[in-house]
């Protein structure tokens, strides 16, 4: 296991489109932060700026990190090393859980560290602003180590559903078109029918609302809409998986 | 050695293999041969786990491929050399390869050696010509150093000089004692690596035998006749009741031995210029053979 863990991080970090997609995941919220606390007027800064900046690109972050792991498993097949990996290593489960520890860990460091610098060169700009801290929120820990878990769930996700439409258009097309268009339309379409608040049902918007400093009215709460949206990812998965073994490759 | 029992590969109503059965003996080259779309990549495939097979069984030295904890130690296979990421470099390519398999780095140098890739070893294999990507397609095959090589058409489409290295490496790797398979449908190739045959036709096996029994046994054979009296040897044949096709100077005598013709003619006090046995390559033998599969497959449809 370790070995198929050595092997996929490997394949991972020796792909120079992998490291591009990374360095873009990183450099597109941190720079809308540090643009943010930059040019914003003084006036206007509060003690929650600075978290309810870095949590705001939350949602750009995880869905740029979710393009990673689609692309973990999509490439192999474009460039039909797929065939290579499971030739290598027969036991497909095994190929499928290293990934997932791979991506697992990639989404969660990927989206810590975007978080550590845009809060650390954040304070650092709003300090030579002269504007006084605290910059992050007092409930701001909680919402950033929901982050770092949305980080990996939404990776893990993305390499599911890679894995069942086997390209990387499609699978990169389900995984945007889902938050942005699917989960708007069906919400809209169930409050016309239903007086209670549906829309805590679509699981990528209460997934994604795990990342609010303040929690929306009538959620699951912060560790419940995570962990409502993890067995969604949870399920993807499992049937990802066993496609991956019943399927020829 | 390889041992493949009934292996049957349905896709849909399509049968791409048909209770498919044959053996391959360590210390020799047997070519799998076929005709394009014959099942013979399907085969390789569902050998080695990659396709499902709905019947029958492929082992490897009496073990399924799929219970192999480390298959790159035991079955070396390339089926198709542009199974690469053209943006990753020679060396990580195969270092993945080797790390999954807890081979260290270092075997990845020597097996970049071995293919005489360690100059270009940092190159992304998108900027390879084909005859590179088939030399690192040979090197990630070696990197376990198995006991068994399988290799997919391995010529296909290279210059002359890479498929005298191709063939020259098989040789080798069979002289080191391995079971190699390797498939083709250029059959002239075929005779010239391979000491074994395994002939298969829409899937189904056609026949096993070394490659000097099936031209012997398929190919057509012939006795050239050169004379200044061709014509009183061609009529004294004919009333024989010989099958003879004259042109100016030479008559062929089909299905008969050359002795007999000599006979015939010093019987009849005909002078002979030139008797010689002609024999059809392996590709006259390999078409006469698949033709009739092919027929066989037409009328078996028809049945239905």
């Amino acid at each position: 296991m370790i070995a198929t863990i050595r092997s996929e991080w490997i394949k991972l970090r020796s792909v120079r489109s992998n490291v591009t997609t990374t360095i873009v995941a990183v450099v597109i919220p941190l720079a809308i932060t540090l643009l943010s606390v930059t040019f914003m007027r003084t006036s206007g800064i509060g003690e929650n700026t600075l978290s309810d900046f870095v949590l705001g690109t939350g949602s750009i972050a995880v869905l740029l990190i979710g393009v990673i792991g689609v692309l973990c498993i999509t490439q192999e097949y474009s460039q039909g090393t797929i065939r290579l990996t499971l030739a290598a290593t027969p036991k497909r489960t095994r190929v499928y859980l290293a990934k997932f520890v791979v991506m697992a860990l990639v989404g969660a460091l990927v989206t810590g560290f975007i978080i550590l610098a845009s809060t650390t060169v954040g304070s650092i700009i709003l300090e030579s602003r002269d504007v006084s801290g605290p910059h992050t929120g007092p409930d701001s820990g909680s919402a950033f180590v929901a982050m770092i878990l949305m980080g990996s769930l939404v990776a893990l996700l993305g390499m599911a559903i890679g894995t069942l439409t086997r390209n990387p258009p499609s699978a990169i097309t389900t995984l945007v078109l889902w938050p942005l268009l699917v989960e708007g339309i069906v919400g809209a379409l169930l409050s016309l029918a239903f007086e209670d608040n549906v829309t805590r049902w679509m699981p990528f918007q209460t997934g994604l609302n795990s990342m609010f400093a303040e929690l929306p009215e009538g959620g699951f709460g912060r560790w419940g809409s995570l962990g409502y949206f993890a067995a969604w990812v949870l399920l993807v998965t499992v049937i990802a998986e066993r496609g991956l073994k019943r399927r020829d490759a | 050695m390889i041992t493949v029992d009934g292996l049957t590969k349905r896709y849909g109503s399509t049968v791409a293999v048909d209770n498919l059965s044959f053996s391959v003996e360590p210390g020799v080259v047997t070519g799998f041969l076929g005709p394009n779309g014959s099942g013979k990549s399907t085969t390789m495939r569902c050998m080695i786990g990659l396709d499902r097979m709905q019947a029958g069984r492929a082992l490897f030295d009496g073990k399924p491929y799929s219970s192999l904890r480390n298959p790159l130690h035991e079955v070396g296979a390339l089926l198709d050399a542009g199974n690469a990421h053209s943006g990753r470099t020679a060396r990580n390519h195969l270092r993945w390869m080797a790390a999954s398999n807890g081979l260290p780095a270092k075997r990845v140098d020597e097996v970049l050696d071995i293919v005489g890739l360690q100059q270009v070893a940092k190159k992304r294999v998108g900027q390879f010509s084909l005859g590179m990507k088939q030399r690192l397609g040979i090197a990630s095959v070696l990197l376990g150093d198995p006991r068994v090589v399988i290799l997919d058409e391995p010529a296909n489409g290279l210059d002359p000089e890479g498929i005298r290295w191709i063939r020259e490496m098989l040789k080798h790797l069979a002289s080191q004692g391995r079971a190699v398979l390797v498939s083709s449908h250029l059959l002239s190739e075929m005779a010239l690596i391979a000491d074994e045959l395994v002939v298969i036709g829409k899937g189904r096996l056609i026949e096993q035998c070394t490659v000097d029994q099936f031209i012997s046994r398929h190919a057509r054979k012939w006795v050239v006749v050169r004379s200044p009296q061709l014509g009183t040897l061609v009529d004294v044949a004919r009333a024989k009741g010989m099958q003879v096709a004259t042109n100016e100077t030479t008559a062929e005598f089909h299905g008969v031995e050359s002795e007999i013709i000599g006979e015939l003619a010093a019987a009849n006090g005909v002078v002979l210029h030139e008797l010689s046995t002609q024999t059809g390559s392996l590709e006259d033998a390999f078409l006469e053979v698949t033709a009739t599969s092919v027929e066989y497959h037409g009328q078996s449809e028809a049945a239905k």
